[in-house]
């Protein structure tokens, strides 16, 4: 049998290992000087063991050379342009969709609304976003209508011959009004507060009364974007059988494959998904968002379609981080230690639950910060409101509720007259401390973060 | 005039999911050049995971990170992945590939023993080759034994596995469980100028030390923890969705949204914490959310530390800063220095 020749056998001796078979004849390592000069210090990349390696990106090149393709760099031939219209209003009822000045515009292929989907209803946990809204919108940034067309530019201008009827209604814009009882609930039947969690420890009442201050604070984010470079951007394409290739720039692809299944009205084995490298998801990326829109207008026109959201669309139509209203009361002794923790949390969740189950998971968890409190009650809250979904967001809530405890810490420091070093350190988790929830932490390494900041930072000497 | 301030803020963030299954699966192909080809259905968002991926799978084979060729995010080609959320890549998909190169490597093993007259767990994978333990000059080149096993013992070097963190739900009344397989911790400390005559806010330093288990890949921690912290100044000082009174937006758009550029990043020095998780891919943890977290927490201790106001609402524009300071200045009656 033919062997391959490597680097290492260059001009090195043999050496026979007798006792097994026929490829007897095996190299021994070659001596240094016989590699080539450039195998001696070998690229990062091509160095071994691999682990810890400062490695070039696998991609690094086709970005460097501007060769990365993405979505919208897509052309596959006969293809059409979707365009979508959005509502513009927060809160309504949809009277009426008129749609045939459009279509019957020179270069419209196609027009769908949500009464074309067959499942009119998706998300991560509960179902409560249609694909286009068709009786309710529940904010401005609804879909009502898409559009296939020629160009880009007839897709977009055939959007203002589409007529809606509304029914307007009075936004809730404000979370803490929504999650007020009497505020009629915005999904109805469900009620506006759509997510609950509480974390309980010890008895928080009775530990603020051992304290000997007590401290108050509260605390409140805004929405943000994730802004991507690339904003969503999907092509579809049918095949004769029957089957839709989705190329698109979703993260969760496996989940897409269910959700465009699911609204299709198809089984999952008749959708493919293909994600091109994405050019930024933070989160946003998470979900379906117009792929069964542009799959609908392709099966409808038998063409190729491509749908790219303009900046304006990945503001005002994807996910947003959730606002957050914290309130933080805490108990302490004089020298600082924490006895008892009590927190609320208000989170918007804006027209659709996304993932909000998750964020407000993780925010109530994560609340009372990276700190042995043995007395903890905290309590979090999910509310609809009008205004653009909030979902997942780098962070699930975390940057928000550590900007309320890490305030709230520099202000029990200040208070106490203690190092906003020396307070943190007294608090914090250690190999074995007991998490919020009871779990045992492993690989805790708080304390080390700490002082290994401070000292390059030069809040506390060097050697120290 | 300028006012310098300093300030930290010290986190804890865990990998994976909420309690709720979130696994990945991996295969593994080990190709008779000696490379190895990777199949996963995460997605590559922009933060280099398939290279760390790559680089975990490398280690397992004993190969070089460029000798593996990774697949991804295609449902008809690839198995299922929970995909890139709540930073769970390195340590979920990254557990799952170092599992399925283990599987192949057991293969390649079995075909090895006899080829250098050895038991398979007498052998390992290193620097391209199969080699004997404690005996590293019997070896073979690892595309060879590949080969062997495809062409004489007909025995492909495929490995395939899965991967799913160990967690227990949590009760509905008190929250007690364990709702995550692991968490990270980490600390920045941040230094800025606050102009008292403005309000406006800029950020010069951030000291910024995170834990991430081994870094799998150092350049590409220090990548994510720098973007994370571009993404925690924007949210700390600068970006907010407005909404008018009826709930439109109405700054749907970059020039009136305001994210931070180039020219609103500070001097950051990264510092990657030792540390090493049992339960991780070769001791990883993961990154790549965390280097948000503490940065506007950090960078509003600091404001206050410099002139002495506490803004308790993101995000701390100019204005907003401005006026706590006249506020602050107008309850203390102002002082006009003698001479």
């Amino acid at each position: 049998m033919e062997k391959k020749t490597t680097v290492a056998e260059k001009g090195a001796p043999l050496e026979t290992v007798p006792e097994a078979g026929s490829m007897l004849r095996l190299p021994a390592s070659a001596p240094l000087a016989t590699r080539p000069i450039g195998v001696l210090v070998p690229e990062a990349g091509h160095q071994t063991p691999a682990v810890g390696q400062r490695a070039p990106r696998l991609d690094g090149r086709l970005h460097g050379l501007g060769q990365t393709k993405y979505i919208d760099d897509f052309y596959l031939p006969g293809m059409l342009y979707a365009k979508i219209k959005r509502a513009g209003i927060a809160s309504a009822r949809i009277i009426s969709i008129d749609t045939k000045e459009a279509e019957a515009m020179p270069g419209v292929v196609a027009v769908v609304t949500g009464r074309d989907v067959p499942c009119n209803s998706f998300g991560p946990s509960l179902k409560d976003q249609p694909v286009l809204a068709d009786t309710r919108v529940f904010h401005a940034g609804d879909g009502v209508a898409a559009v296939a067309a020629v160009t880009e530019q007839i897709a977009t201008e055939a959007l203002d011959k589409i007529t809606v009827e509304y029914e307007p209604l009075t936004p809730v814009l404000d979370p803490l009004e929504s999650l007020k009882l009497e505020t009629p609930g915005l999904h109805a039947p469900n009620p506006n507060i759509y997510g609950h969690k509480v974390i309980k420890k010890g008895d928080v009442e009775k530990a603020f009364a051992e304290s000997d201050h007590i401290f108050e604070g509260s605390y409140r984010t805004q929405m943000v974007e994730h802004v991507p470079l690339e904003p969503h951007a999907t092509v579809a394409t049918w095949d004769p059988n029957g089957r839709v290739t989705i190329y698109a720039t979703l993260g969760r692809i496996t989940l897409g494959r269910a959700d465009v299944a699911r609204t299709l009205g198809i089984p999952t084995s008749r959708v493919r998904i293909v994600a091109t490298t994405v050019g930024g998801n933070f989160g946003g990326k998470n979900e379906i968002t117009t792929e069964p829109v542009v799959a609908l207008l392709s099966k409808k026109t038998g063409r190729p379609v491509k749908c790219t959201f303009t900046r304006a669309e990945e503001f005002a139509s994807s996910t947003t981080r959730h606002p957050l209203i914290m309130d933080y009361k805490t108990g302490v002794t004089k020298d600082g230690r924490i006895l008892a923790r009590k927190i609320r949390l208000v989170l918007d969740g804006g027209a659709y639950c996304s993932w909000s189950e998750t964020t407000l998971s993780k925010a109530c968890i994560l609340s009372a910060g990276p700190y042995n409190i043995e007395n903890l009650y905290a309590e979090a809250f999910v509310v609809y409101t009008n205004k653009t979904m909030t979902g997942a967001m780098r962070g699930f809530g975390a940057p928000q509720v550590c900007f309320a405890y890490e305030s709230h810490m520099d202000e029990i420091a200040a208070a106490l007259n203690i190092d906003p070093l020396e307070i943190r350190l007294l608090n914090v988790f250690e190999e074995g401390s007991l998490s919020p929830t009871g779990q045992t932490l492993h690989s805790v390494v708080v304390k080390e973060s700490l002082l290994r900041a401070a000292r390059r930072f030069g809040w506390i000497e060097a050697q120290s | 005039m300028k006012r310098r301030g300093r300030g930290m803020a010290c986190m804890w963030y865990p990998i994976g999911f909420t309690v709720s299954a979130n696994p990945s699966a991996a295969v593994v192909k080990v190709n008779e050049d000696g490379t190895a080809t990777l199949l996963t259905g995460t997605v590559e968002t922009g933060q280099g995971s398939l290279t760390v991926l790559a680089q975990i799978t490398a280690q397992e084979l004993g190969i070089a990170t460029d000798d593996v060729h990774v697949v991804s995010a295609d449902t008809d080609a690839t198995p299922m992945d929970t995909g890139p959320i709540a930073s769970r890549t390195t340590y979920v998909t990254g557990n799952a590939a170092r599992l399925a190169a283990e599987k192949a490597k057991e293969i390649l093993f079995e075909v090895a023993a006899p080829m250098l007259g050895v038991k398979p767990n007498q052998l390992e994978a290193r620097d391209h080759k199969i080699l004997v333990k404690g005996y590293p000059q019997r070896n073979v080149h690892i595309g060879d034994v590949a080969n062997h096993a495809r062409v004489v013992m007909g025995q492909p070097p495929i490995g395939s596995a899965s991967f799913n963190p160990a967690t227990v739900a949590l009760d509905p009344e008190t929250g007690q469980g364990k709702p995550f397989g692991t968490y990270v911790y980490a600390t920045q400390i941040a230094e800025v100028d606050v102009d008292d005559e403005t309000g406006e806010v800029e950020v010069i330093r951030v000291v910024a030390s995170h834990d991430c288990g081994t870094a799998i890949n150092p350049m590409l921690v220090e990548a994510q923890i720098e973007g994370g912290i571009a993404m925690g100044i924007g949210f700390a000082l600068q970006e907010e969705i407005l909404f008018d009174n009826a709930g439109r937006q109405i700054n749907p758009n970059l020039t009136n949204y305001i994210v931070p550029t180039a020219l609103d990043m500070p001097e950051i020095e990264v510092d990657i914490v030792d540390s090493h998780d049992p339960t991780g891919p070769f001791g990883a943890k993961g990154v790549g959310e965390p280097t948000l977290v503490p940065t506007a927490a950090a960078i509003l201790n600091a404001i206050h530390n410099a002139v002495g106001v506490r803004i308790t609402s993101l995000p701390a524009t100019a204005e907003k800063v401005l006026a706590a300071i006249n506020a602050k200045r107008g309850q203390q009656p102002k002082r006009i220095a003698a001479g």
